[in-house]
C-alpha cells in the first residue's frame, strides 16, 4: 500500500469477485496482479463451469 | 452603561493600567501599519505547506514511471526521458474563426496522442498494449502533476515577490480544492500501475457486461464494438479496448456504424461515469438526454453532429461518483450500480424503441482493468 502523503487518506485492499454465470455463485479474493474484469475465472465449485471475474473494487481497511 | 474614550486614558496613577494602555496603543499601531505584511507572511507559509505537498506528490509520480520503466527492462536514461515526456505540451488552435475548431483540434490532439504512444513504444518496444498504456496514463497522471507543481510555484513566487496579498489570498482560496485534485492524481498511480478498474470505468464494464460472450471487432483506434442481440432488438455494443487503459474513439466509432456500416438507429444510448455534486450519493445513476461524454469535446461534438443530422434520439445514463472515486479505484457502491444501469437500458429499449429496432450502446470510459 501506498505511503500517505495527505493526512486522513483512507488504506484499502482490492478485491476481486468471480462469478458463475450458470449458478451465480460468487466468490471474492484478494486481487492478484493480471486480473481484469470479464477475465476467465476458477472452476465454479458449485457446478463446474468456468466463473468470470465480475468486478473488482476496493474495501476499506479496518483497524 | 457604555465605555468611553476617557477609559482607554486612565486618569489615576495605577501603573497597571498604564502598561495595558502601552500595549493596547502598540498593538493597534503595528497592526495598522504592519498588519498586511503579517497576513502575507501567513498566507505564504500556509500556501508553502501545500506547494511542498504538491511538489512531494509529483516527485513521487516521476519515481512511480521510473520504477515502472526499470521493472520493465528499459536500460537508458529513464530520468530525462521522463522529464521530456512530462513537458511535452499542445498549442491550442487559433479560435477567431470557429470554424472548423473541432477537426483542428482533433488533428492536434492525434499528432500529440501518436507522438507520446510512439515514444512510450520506443522505450519498452517489447511489451504489450497493456503496459504501454499503463505508462502513457502514468505519465499523463505526472504530466498533470507538473503543471499543478508549476503554476501554484510560480503564483506563489509572484505573490511573496511584490508581496500581492490579493493575488495570494486568490491562490489561498483555491488551494483545498487544487489539494483535493493533486490528491485525486495521486491516488490514482497505485491502481493504473496495477491495472486495476477505475471508478471512469463503470460506463465501459456495463458495455463489456452486455458483449459477455459475443463477438468483438475493432471499430476505431483503441475502441472494438459487438453486435448482441437483446430483447428481439440489435444492439451495437461499443466500449474502448480493454484490459489496457484506453478511452478509445465513441465519436469515430459511432460515425463509422452510421457513415459506412449503413446503420439507422432508432436510438443511441450513452454511459458514462458523471461527477456528483457534495451531498449525492456515490453510485446514483440518472438518466437524461444528450451526449453523455467528457474530454476535451471532439467526441462530443461528432456524436451530436451525427445525431441530430439523422435524427436518432440521443439518450443519456449517468453514474454519480466524485472526482476521487472517477481515477482511483472502483469502489462497490459503483459496481453496485451496474444492475441498474442495465434495468434502465432495459426500459429505454422497451419504452422507447421497437422489436426488431437497431439501438447504438455506448459505454464511455478509461477501460483500465475491464476486459470484454
Amino acid at each position: 500500500m501506498a505511503n500517505r502523503l495527505f493526512k486522513g487518506q483512507k488504506q484499502f485492499k482490492v478485491v476481486t469477485i468471480e462469478e458463475c454465470l450458470s449458478c451465480k455463485l460468487k466468490m471474492k479474493r484478494p486481487f492478484k496482479i493480471n486480473d481484469y474484469v470479464y477475465k476467465e475465472g476458477e472452476v465454479c465449485q458449485k457446478c463446474g463451469t468456468k466463473m468470470i471475474i465480475s468486478a473488482i473494487y476496493k474495501e476499506e481497511l479496518k483497524y | 452603561m457604555g465605555i468611553g474614550v476617557y477609559q482607554l486614558f486612565p486618569t489615576d496613577n495605577s501603573s497597571i493600567q498604564q502598561i495595558l494602555s502601552l500595549i493596547f496603543y502598540a498593538i493597534f499601531f503595528f497592526y495598522l501599519f504592519f498588519g498586511q505584511q503579517l497576513q502575507v507572511q501567513r498566507i505564504l507559509l500556509s500556501i508553502s505547506g501545500a506547494l511542498n505537498k504538491i511538489k512531494d506528490a509529483h516527485d513521487r509520480s516521476k519515481r512511480e514511471i521510473i520504477d515502472f520503466l526499470q521493472k520493465n527492462g528499459y536500460n537508458g536514461d529513464a530520468v530525462s526521458h521522463v522529464n521530456t515526456l512530462i513537458e511535452y505540451f499542445t498549442i491550442s488552435p487559433v479560435d477567431l474563426d470557429p470554424t472548423g475548431l473541432v477537426k483542428k483540434i482533433e488533428h492536434i490532439l492525434s499528432v500529440r496522442d501518436e507522438r507520446i504512444r510512439s515514444e512510450v513504444r520506443s522505450m519498452l518496444p517489447e511489451k504489450d498494449a497493456l503496459t504501454i498504456s499503463i505508462l502513457e496514463n502514468l505519465l499523463e497522471i505526472s504530466a498533470a502533476l507538473n503543471v499543478y507543481y508549476k503554476v501554484v510555484r510560480h503564483y506563489y513566487l509572484i505573490g511573496k515577490k511584490t508581496s500581492n496579498l490579493y493575488l495570494l489570498m486568490q491562490l489561498q482560496m483555491v488551494l483545498p480544492d487544487l489539494l483535493r485534485e493533486v490528491e485525486a492524481l495521486v491516488s490514482a498511480i497505485e491502481p493504473i500501475k496495477n491495472a486495476q478498474p477505475i471508478g471512469d470505468g463503470i460506463g465501459p464494464m456495463v458495455a463489456g457486461r452486455l458483449l459477455l460472450n459475443n463477438e468483438k471487432k475493432q471499430i476505431a483506434r483503441d475502441t472494438i464494438f459487438g453486435e448482441v442481440n437483446y430483447k428481439n432488438r440489435i444492439l451495437y455494443v461499443i466500449k474502448a479496448e480493454g484490459p489496457a487503459g484506453n478511452v478509445g474513439q465513441p465519436g469515430n466509432a459511432i460515425e463509422y456504424l452510421i457513415n459506412n456500416y449503413g446503420l439507422k438507429p432508432a436510438a443511441i444510448i450513452m454511459i458514462d461515469a458523471a461527477l456528483k455534486l457534495e451531498g449525492e450519493a456515490t453510485g446514483e445513476v440518472a438518466e437524461g438526454a444528450g451526449a453523455a461524454i467528457g474530454g476535451i469535446g471532439v467526441d462530443k461534438y461528432k456524436i451530436e453532429e451525427i445525431a441530430s443530422r439523422n435524427n436518432i434520439p440521443l439518450y443519456a445514463i449517468i453514474i454519480k461518483e466524485s472526482i476521487v472515486e472517477a481515477i482511483t479505484c472502483m469502489t462497490k457502491e459503483i459496481v453496485e450500480a451496474i444492475p441498474k444501469v442495465l434495468n434502465r437500458i432495459d426500459y429505454l429499449l422497451e419504452n422507447r424503441t421497437r422489436e426488431g429496432d437497431s439501438v447504438i450502446v455506448v459505454g464511455v470510459g478509461n477501460s483500465i482493468g475491464v476486459g470484454q
